[in-house]
C-alpha cells in the first residue's frame, strides 16, 4: 500500500503488456555489457529480460549471488539503471528502505520526480533460505516494490551448493551421491512462491515464470511493477554449470521443466490461480531428468519418487491434468 | 583544546576550577530521559525514515517516534523491521535513496546487525543509530555495559557517548551535521547508557525549530539511487582494487576531525554551550592524577571528584566524547600532563592485553610514543549494569593517588566489587 498523494500515484504510469516477442525485442536494453556470467547463464538472461521489461524508471537491488559477483567482478556494472548491492540476507529489507525513502521524500516535497519501480533480484538462497526473513517482511509490510527470485536451484556463485530450492536427488558439492546417500539429496525443496502466497494473504500479485517463456515472463515483471504494493515473481532460471547441461540446452531444459509439470507457470491475484501452460498431459519427469548430469546417478526407484512428488504437487495445487506414462 | 589559543585555555581553566560548565543556553526547559531527548532532537531534525524493532532498553525511543508520526507531529515513514539486522538493512536502503534515516538498538540487537555496519559505512551512508547500551548475553541482563556498541568500533562508523540527556539531545543534532558533511559522509552511533541515561529524566533545554534548522540543514546526498541519475552502489572488486577503497574510508574517518571541531564550535556559538569538540576535562587544571571515562558514569564521577578535591586530593576527570575517531593527539597532549591515569571500563574484552577493557587498549596506544608516560591502570566498574558508587570512585582515587606517589600500581586492572572489598 502507498500513502502517496493521488497525483503522484497516477504519475507512476502502468507498464503496458507485450503482445509478442517482436514487441519484447524492440524494447531498450538496460542490462548491457560488463558482466562475466557463464555461457548460457539462465539468471543473466532473466536479468536482461527483466530490465527490458522494467525500463528506465527502475532501481535494481542485487543481493550477493551470481547476479552480483559474476556481474560486477571488477568494479563494473552491466546495469544502465540505478543498482545497489545488498547483503544476501537483506534484499527485502533494503528494498523496503528505498521504498520508504521515496514515499517520505515525495510526500514531504524533498523529491520532485516519479516514484520508481524497485526490484530485488535475489537468487533462491537469497529468497527462500538466508534471505527468507527479509523477503517475507517486505511482503508483509506491503512496500511498493517487486521481489524477483531467480531460481537456479542452488547456491551457484559459491560453486554449486545445496539450497532450500535444490530438488530431491540433485548432485551439489554439499550433496554428493555415494553408497551412504545414493540419492545424493534426500530433502524435498520448499515451494517458495506458494509459501509466500499463504504467508501474506494481502499480497496483490504473485507469479511464477520461466526464461523459456520470455514474453510471459516479461509481462509478469510488468504486472508486478504495476501493482501499488509488494509483488513477487519467481522465475525458473536454468544454470548450465550447476545442473550439468551444455549452454545451448538451457532453454530446452526450462521448457521440459514446465512440460513435465515440475515447474508451474502461474499467476495468483484476487485470490485465484491462473495457469499459463495447460497441456493435455504432462510429460514423464524422466524426459527432464535425463538431460541433466546432476541427476545422472539416480536409479529408477528415485525417478519414481520424483514422479510421485510431482503428481502429489499437481494434486495439491488442484491441477487436473494427467501425466503421461513412461 | 590542544590547539586553542592561550586566553581561551585560561578561561576554560577558570571555568573548570569553578566546577561549572559556562552554559548560557536559552530555550524551553523540559524534563526528559535520554531516549526522550533523542526523540525530541530527531523530530526537530525532520528525519524521513525510521526502522524499528523492540529490545530493552532503547525501545521507548521508537515508541515515541511512532506516536509523533501518528499524531502528525513528524512526517516519518516508520518501518517495522523484522529484526535488528533488517533495521540496519532498511536504514541502509533509505539512506542510499537520499533519506535522512534513523535506527537504534541495544545489547545483542546491536550484535545481530553486525554484518551490515561495514556495508553502510563503506557505502558512505550518513544514517544515525541511537544505542542505549545493554550488557551482552548470556544471560539476559538489562543493565548497561558499553561492549555492545564498542564491539562495532572496527566497522567504520563515527562512535561517541553522551553523559547526560542534554548531551544526548545535542549529540543527536551534531552527529547528523558531522556525518552528513560532504567531507565526511559517514554513519554515526549516538550512544547513551541504558537505564542511567535512557530512563532517568534530567533537565534538557530545547532550542527553537528555527535555531535547529539553521544549524542542521536538510541532507544533500548527490549519489543517491535515482532513475534520473543512474549509477551502481557497491560492485564486486578484485583484491588488487581493495586497498584504494580502504584508504578512502580511512580518509573519510580522519577527515572527520576538522569537521567535528568546526561543527561543535558552531553549535557552541549558536546555542550558548561550551562543549569541547573531543575531550571534556573536569578539574584537571592542577590535577596530578585523573580518571579517564566515557558515558553516563562520568556524571557520578564528577561528584566523587568534587568530594575528593574537598579532601585535598589533586584528582581530575577526563571524559572522551568520541571513541571513533579516537582523538589520539588530543588525549596524548592531555594525559601526559598527569602522573597517573585510571581508565574506568564499563565493558569487557575477555583475554585482552593487560587484562583490561577496550578503552585502556586505546589509551595505552595513545601514550606509547610519549617520552614521559603516566602510570596507567584500569578499573573494571559498573559491569552488568550496576551503579558505580561514590565509595568505589573514592577507592579508585586512592589507587591513583598511590600510583602517582609510587610511580606504579600493583595491577594493570582492578575489579571493582572484588579488589576494593
Amino acid at each position: 500500500m502507498t500513502t502517496l498523494l493521488e497525483e503522484q500515484v497516477q504519475a507512476k504510469v502502468d507498464l503496458p503488456l507485450l503482445q509478442n516477442i517482436h514487441k519484447a525485442v524492440a524494447l531498450d536494453e538496460y542490462y548491457v555489457m560488463g558482466h562475466r556470467t557463464c555461457a548460457g547463464c539462465g539468471p543473466a538472461l532473466s536479468y536482461r529480460l527483466a530490465c527490458k521489461a522494467a525500463g528506465k524508471n527502475s532501481i535494481f537491488l542485487g543481493p550477493t549471488g551470481c547476479m552480483y559477483v559474476a556481474n560486477t567482478s571488477y568494479l563494473c556494472v552491466p546495469w544502465a539503471v540505478p543498482w545497489m548491492h545488498t547483503q544476501i540476507t537483506d534484499g527485502g529489507a533494503v528494498a523496503s528502505g528505498i521504498s520508504a525513502a521515496y514515499e517520505a521524500r515525495i510526500r514531504k516535497g524533498k523529491y520532485k520526480g516519479t516514484f520508481p519501480n524497485i526490484y530485488v533480484f535475489a537468487g533462491d538462497g537469497g529468497s527462500s533460505d538466508i534471505g527468507l526473513q527479509a523477503a517475507s517482511a517486505m511482503m508483509y509490510r506491503d512496500h511498493d516494490a517487486i521481489f524477483v527470485c531467480y531460481d537456479n536451484e542452488c547456491y551457484s556463485n559459491t560453486g554449486i551448493q545445496t539450497s532450500a530450492q535444490t530438488p530431491y536427488g540433485a548432485w551439489t558439492t554439499f550433496t554428493p551421491p555415494g553408497p551412504k546417500i545414493p540419492e545424493a539429496k534426500k530433502l524435498w525443496p520448499k515451494d517458495f512462491a506458494r509459501g509466500m502466497i499463504a504467508l501474506h494473504p494481502g499480497m496483490q500479485y504473485t507469479a511464477a515464470a520461466s526464461i523459456s517463456y520470455p514474453v510471459d515472463y516479461m509481462n509478469k515483471i510488468r504486472k508486478a511493477a504495476n501493482v501499488h504494493g509488494a509483488a513477487l515473481v519467481h522465475v525458473h532460471a536454468i544454470c548450465p554449470k550447476g545442473w550439468g547441461l551444455r549452454a545451448n540446452q538451457v532453454l530446452l531444459c526450462g521448457k521440459l521443466a514446465v512440460e513435465c509439470g515440475t515447474f508451474h507457470l502461474f499467476e495468483y491475484e484476487n485470490g485465484e490461480y491462473t495457469y499459463q501452460y495447460q497441456p493435455k498431459a504432462f510429460k514423464p519427469v524422466t524426459e527432464y531428468l535425463k538431460i541433466q548430469d546432476r541427476f545422472a546417478h539416480l536409479k529408477p526407484e528415485h525417478h519414481q519418487k520424483i514422479q510421485e512428488f510431482i503428481n502429489q504437487g499437481l494434486k495439491r495445487c488442484g491441477i487436473k491434468i494427467p501425466v503421461e506414462a513412461v | 583544546m590542544a590547539n586553542a589559543p592561550e586566553d581561551v585555555k585560561l578561561k576554560r581553566q577558570a571555568e573548570e576550577d569553578a566546577g561549572a560548565l559556562a552554559d548560557s543556553r536559552t530555550g524551553t526547559t523540559k524534563f526528559l530521559t535520554g531516549l526522550g531527548a533523542a526523540a525530541h532532537a530527531l523530530k526537530m531534525a525532520d528525519i524521513d525514515v525510521a526502522s524499528s524493532y523492540p529490545i530493552r532498553p532503547y525501545t521507548g525511543l521508537m515508541m515515541m517516534l511512532s506516536m509523533m508520526a501518528a499524531r502528525g507531529e513528524l512526517d516519518l515513514e516508520f518501518v517495522h523491521g523484522e529484526g535488528e539486522h533488517a533495521q540496519l538493512g532498511i536504514a541502509h536502503g533509505a539512506s542510499s535513496a537520499g533519506a535522512r534515516a534513523l535506527t537504534g538498538s541495544s545489547g545483542v540487537g546491536v550484535m545481530y546487525a553486525m554484518e551490515v555496519y561495514s556495508p553502510i559505512s563503506g557505502g558512505r551512508c550518513p544514517l544515525q543509530m541511537v544505542i542505549a547500551d545493554r550488557t551482552l548475553d548470556p544471560p539476559g541482563d538489562f543493565g548497561s555495559e558499553h561492549t555492545d556498541a564498542l564491539s562495532t568500533r572496527d566497522q567504520g562508523w563515527l562512535l561517541g557517548w553522551a553523559h547526560t540527556p542534554q548531551e544526548v539531545f545535542d549529540n543527536t543534532l551534531m552527529f547528523y551535521r558531522i556525518g552528513e558533511d560532504p567531507r565526511v559522509y559517514l554513519p554515526q552511533m549516538n550512544c547513551q547508557d541504558g537505564y542511567f541515561l535512557s530512563h532517568i529524566p534530567m533537565k534538557v533545554v530545547v532550542p527553537t525549530q528555527e535555531e535547529v534548522d539553521a544549524f542542521l540543514p536538510p541532507l544533500q546526498f548527490p549519489d543517491a539511487l535515482d532513475p534520473e541519475n543512474p549509477l551502481g552502489h557497491g560492485p564486486q572488486l578484485f583484491p588488487g582494487q581493495g586497498h584504494i577503497l580502504e584508504a578512502s574510508r580511512v580518509n573519510a574517518m580522519m577527515g572527520a576531525f576538522p569537521v567535528i571541531d568546526e561543527v561543535v564550535n558552531d553549535f557552541n556559538s549558536r546555542f550558548g554551550t561550551s562543549y569541547d569538540p573531543f575531550v571534556e576535562q573536569y578539574k584537571c587544571a592542577d590535577a596530578e592524577y585523573v580518571l579517564f571515562i566515557s558515558g553516563g558514569h562520568a556524571y557520578t564521577a564528577k561528584f566523587a571528584v568534587d568530594h575528593m578535591r574537598e579532601k585535598g586530593m589533586k584528582i581530575g576527570l577526563v571524559r572522551t566524547r568520541w571513541v571513533r575517531p579516537w582523538p589520539t593527539d588530543y588525549l596524548a597532549d592531555i594525559l601526559t600532563k598527569f602522573k597517573a591515569v585510571g581508565v574506568v571500563e564499563t565493558n569487557n574484552s575477555f583475554g585482552a592485553a593487560r587484562q583490561c577493557g577496550i578503552l585502556t587498549l586505546e589509551v595505552a596506544t595513545t601514550l606509547y610514543q610519549a617520552p614521559k608516560k603516566p602510570v596507567l591502570t584500569a578499573f573494571m566498574a559498573g559491569l552488568g549494569g550496576e551503579v558505580i558508587r561514590l565509595d568505589e570512585f573514592y577507592y579508585m582515587g586512592d589507587v591513583l593517588k598511590d600510583a602517582a606517589a609510587k610511580g606504579s600500581t600493583e595491577r594493570t586492572a582492578y575489579w571493582i566489587g572484588f579488589h576494593n572489598v
